[in-house]
């Protein structure tokens, strides 16, 4: 059959947090071994599974809506594969859905976040933030830049419960990373969590729902 | 938490987190007893060695224990920890070790002594055993240094002698009886221990020294005590516990795959090795168990590569069939074997053709010394026909990289026997350019890889003085000046390390003052190249007023006291000093499978050994 795209949406929470993009990557492929998912592999010299994650999650931050695209070569209902990878990790790891991926990865365009911890941030800070130029140093290969990072806060809001909801860029050119907007926000030293809820795609000029 | 917060501050904090798969949870409420396992070196490290699995494992099938895991933080997560007041932990509760019934710290070289020190005092325990109360773990030491652990006898409260399997769960079924019936009290419990083949209480045994220092004798300040204590070994490995899964580590360690031990011992016995001593008799799996566990091991991981353990991989009497029925399924679920301790003797062109499907980027032979001579003295029983064949052999199947291990400063060794680790290098380039089938337009590269002698207790050459930095660093600088031939490269250890490994491997008590010095000293991490400081051993040493040639440079007479002649390995001291004067005549010794030299060791039993029976 033709290699059928399957995308496991997972939680990352917990002693995961401290777990490298790449460490996560590794286990994934271990554990698809070890439940037997007839993943398709890459031909050639050194074959491997062919996985493609949506993007890295931040180290230190959790995520309730991870995404993971896999190629099955073999049918296999999904039920079948998420009460099998249900099994293959601990807690930290939660499988929350298995579907037929609707948009490509390439299409995400903004990343929703929530923002908790140690924090006081007030109406008048956040729409003072918000007012004018946030500007950043930002390290690259050539060294510091001073960069306006405004643009790509897409949203910002204040919850009842004194935690904060951001959209971001997370497109592939303008991607801006949930550490470095806490940081503007909330300064260097302070204590929060950044949890990874939601994905957009664009559509006229506003977000809709990545599938 | 605290822990979180200095988690962010700290190189890959993945190793100080635990919640892996395969980790076993507990609820705390329904055990009887906590064991800490301890392994004092990186999580990377201590996540890949095979005792610690398979006593976590033995442990953790008894349903009133529950074993959980903890290696030695990094300096930075050190710091951290100490800053914060945050105790030593176990990575699965993150429990603090000092609230646990045992803390069980596996022993595997010399130079994580400093780290067993540090990790005490990081769990806010006192070092000293003397200093306990009932209040603290019971301190257990196991491993390989434990044949002689006199230099860490002040700060253990037991050592576990042998293989652990079945005396752990002895050990802990003692302290969980005792406490229910109450009769429990720390020196109570530790005397019992005492009678129990395999455990060692050093507190329990009075030494007289000599006026020049060496033994003059051992007394066990009870009468119901052995006077020796004699290791344990399991009988019969077939039916012995084996992990049937592993913790899948999150962080890449030295070994991601699934490690499957084959057989336990040594037929060989060269003279140097500590291993292919203590481990006797040798005992095998059976093929079809072997398969059978990795086949679940297979399952239960999802590892890739399985690597077949023992010290000498081509002496397993059933390779062959071992290595048929592994093939038959291991290829279609690319799986790969890779077989870490092939001998040159035994390296056939057939072996090779069924690993073919091993990732190794090179092939190690150990020659060991350089001259037959020489080879004969340390009954390394292998010809340079041998290895020529062998090379020749990898050469024609693709491969141009190969390295040989050699020892320099081995007891009877003259120049001629180091010249001849150049001239061996030479004749396997040369062999390179004579293998008709080799990968054309390729160069080899031979890597002359050279360690420094170590003597160990339990060897033939256990009495054996071991060379002077000084005459080391000669040596290593005159075959550096030997080597010319371009496509040979030569890598040394560093005498001094060796040095400190040989004063601390036949140490006696007195050296628990000179580890006691260096933790004063903050030494730690000292089998890591960038914390290792020989000048802060030599004051150390210094600060307890112990001359550190007495240990690693001085000759032992034959009819000394030895510090661990208090361990009895089953091999008799007799057999040892047979060898020991054969090797002074280069007079090389058969193996077992030829010929039973009466090493002793079949007094212990063991199934599926080739060994005399007792009663024969
Ligand atoms: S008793 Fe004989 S066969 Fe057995 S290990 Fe000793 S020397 Fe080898």
């Amino acid at each position: 059959m033709v290699p059928e795209s399957v995308r496991i949406k997972f939680r990352k929470t917990g002693r995961l947090r401290y777990i490298s993009h790449l460490d996560l990557d590794r286990t994934v492929r271990t554990a698809l071994v070890r439940i037997k998912i007839p993943v398709w592999y890459t031909e050639g010299f050194n074959p491997h599974a062919k996985i493609v994650f949506a993007q890295p999650l931040p180290l230190f931050a959790e995520s309730e809506c991870e995404l993971l695209d896999i190629k099955i070569t073999e049918k296999m209902p999904f039920e079948e594969i998420k009460r099998r990878l249900e099994n293959a990790f601990t807690d930290d790891l939660h499988i929350l859905d298995v579907y037929t991926p609707e948009n490509s990865f390439r299409d995400i365009a903004f990343a929703e976040y929530r923002i908790s911890g140690n924090f006081s941030v007030n109406e008048n800070r956040v729409n003072d933030f918000l007012s004018k130029d946030i500007n950043i140093n930002k390290k690259t290969k050539s060294g510091e830049k001073n960069v306006n990072i405004r643009p790509q806060i897409y949203s910002l809001k204040l919850n009842s419960d004194g935690t904060i909801t951001t959209v971001l860029d997370a497109s592939g050119n303008s991607y801006l990373n949930p550490d470095i907007f806490c940081r503007a926000l909330l300064g260097d030293n302070a204590d929060f969590l950044i949890t990874r809820t939601n994905w957009f795609r664009s559509e006229n000029h506003g977000i809709t729902e990545f599938r | 938490m605290k822990l979180d917060a200095i988690l962010k501050n700290v190189l890959k904090p993945g190793r100080y987190t635990g919640g892996e798969y395969g980790q076993v949870i507990k609820n705390k409420d329904k055990i009887s007893a906590r064991f800490a396992f301890c392994f004092p070196d990186t999580y990377e490290i201590g996540m890949s060695n095979l005792g610690m699995k398979v006593l976590y494992n033995a442990l953790n099938m008894m349903p009133d224990v529950w074993c959980e895991r903890v290696y030695a933080p990094w300096p930075d997560m050190e710091e951290q920890m100490r800053k914060n007041g945050i105790p030593l932990y176990a990575l699965e509760s993150l429990d603090p070790v000092k609230d646990f019934d045992f803390m069980g710290i596996t022993l595997q070289y010399e130079l994580c002594y400093t780290n067993v020190l540090n990790m005490l005092s990081l769990s806010d325990i006192p070092v000293y055993s003397f200093e306990r109360d009932e209040r603290f773990p019971i301190i257990v030491g196991g491993g390989p240094c434990t044949y002689n652990a006199e230099p860490l006898c002040d700060f253990f409260d037991v050592f576990s002698i042998g293989e652990g399997e079945e005396s752990l769960t002895e050990m802990t079924s003692l302290y969980i009886s005792m406490k229910k019936d109450g009769s429990y009290t720390k020196s109570k419990f530790l005397h019992r221990l005492a009678k129990i083949p395999g455990f060692y209480v050093p507190s329990l045994y009075n030494v007289k020294y000599n006026a020049d220092g060496t033994i003059k004798s051992y007394t066990p300040i009870y009468d119901d005590i052995p006077e020796k204590i004699q290791k344990r070994i399991i009988n019969d490995l077939d039916s012995a516990p084996y992990p049937d899964k592993f913790v899948m580590p999150y962080i890449e360690t030295v070994h991601n795959r699934i490690t499957e031990e084959v057989y336990r011992g040594c037929i060989r016995g060269c003279r140097f090795c500590q291993a292919g001593i203590i481990y006797r008799p040798v005992r095998e799996k059976s093929p079809e168990k072997v398969n059978e566990q990795i086949k679940c091991l297979y399952e239960n991981t999802g590892y890739d590569e399985v690597s077949l353990l023992s010290l000498s991989i081509s002496d397993y009497s059933r390779l062959s069939k071992l290595t048929e029925i592994l093939l038959e399924w291991t290829d279609n679920e690319k799986v790969s074997l890779s077989l870490p301790s092939l001998r040159a003797d035994t390296f056939s062109k057939e072996l090779m053709d069924r690993i073919s499907s091993i990732r190794q980027s090179g092939l190690t032979f150990a020659p060991e010394a350089g001259t037959p001579r020489l080879r004969d003295a340390i009954n390394k029983n292998v010809t340079e026909e041998e290895i020529l064949h062998a090379c020749s052999l990898a050469f024609g199947g693709g491969k141009a990289n190969v390295k040989l291990y050699f020892m320099i400063g081995l007891p009877t060794e003259t120049y001629d026997d180091i010249s001849g680790i150049n001239d061996m290098g030479t004749k396997v380039v040369e062999q390179y350019y004579k293998t008709e089938n080799r990968v054309k337009g390729r160069h080899p590269s031979v890597t002359l890889s050279c360690a420094c002698f170590i003597p160990k207790p339990f060897t033939p050459f256990q009495w054996c003085g071991q060379n002077t930095i000084e005459q080391l660093t000669q040596k290593q600088n005159f075959l550096s000046e030997k080597i010319t031939d371009k496509h040979l490269r030569f890598n040394y250890h560093d005498a001094k390390a060796s040095r400190i490994e040989a004063a601390l491997a036949r140490g006696d008590r007195k050296l628990s003052a000179v580890l006691y010095e260096g933790f004063k000293l903050g030494m730690r991490f000292d089998s890591w190249d960038e914390f290792f400081s020989y000048e802060k051993w030599e004051k150390a040493f210094k600060n307890a007023g112990i001359d550190m040639s007495f240990y690693a440079n001085r000759t032992f007479s034959t009819d000394e006291i030895l510090p661990w002649d208090i361990i009895d390995i089953g091999v008799t001291k007799d057999f040892l000093l047979r060898e020991y004067k054969k090797s002074l005549d280069s007079v090389p010794t058969p193996n077992c499978r030829e010929k039973c030299s009466g090493c002793g060791a079949n007094r212990l039993g063991g199934v599926t050994a080739w060994c005399p029976k007792v009663s024969e």
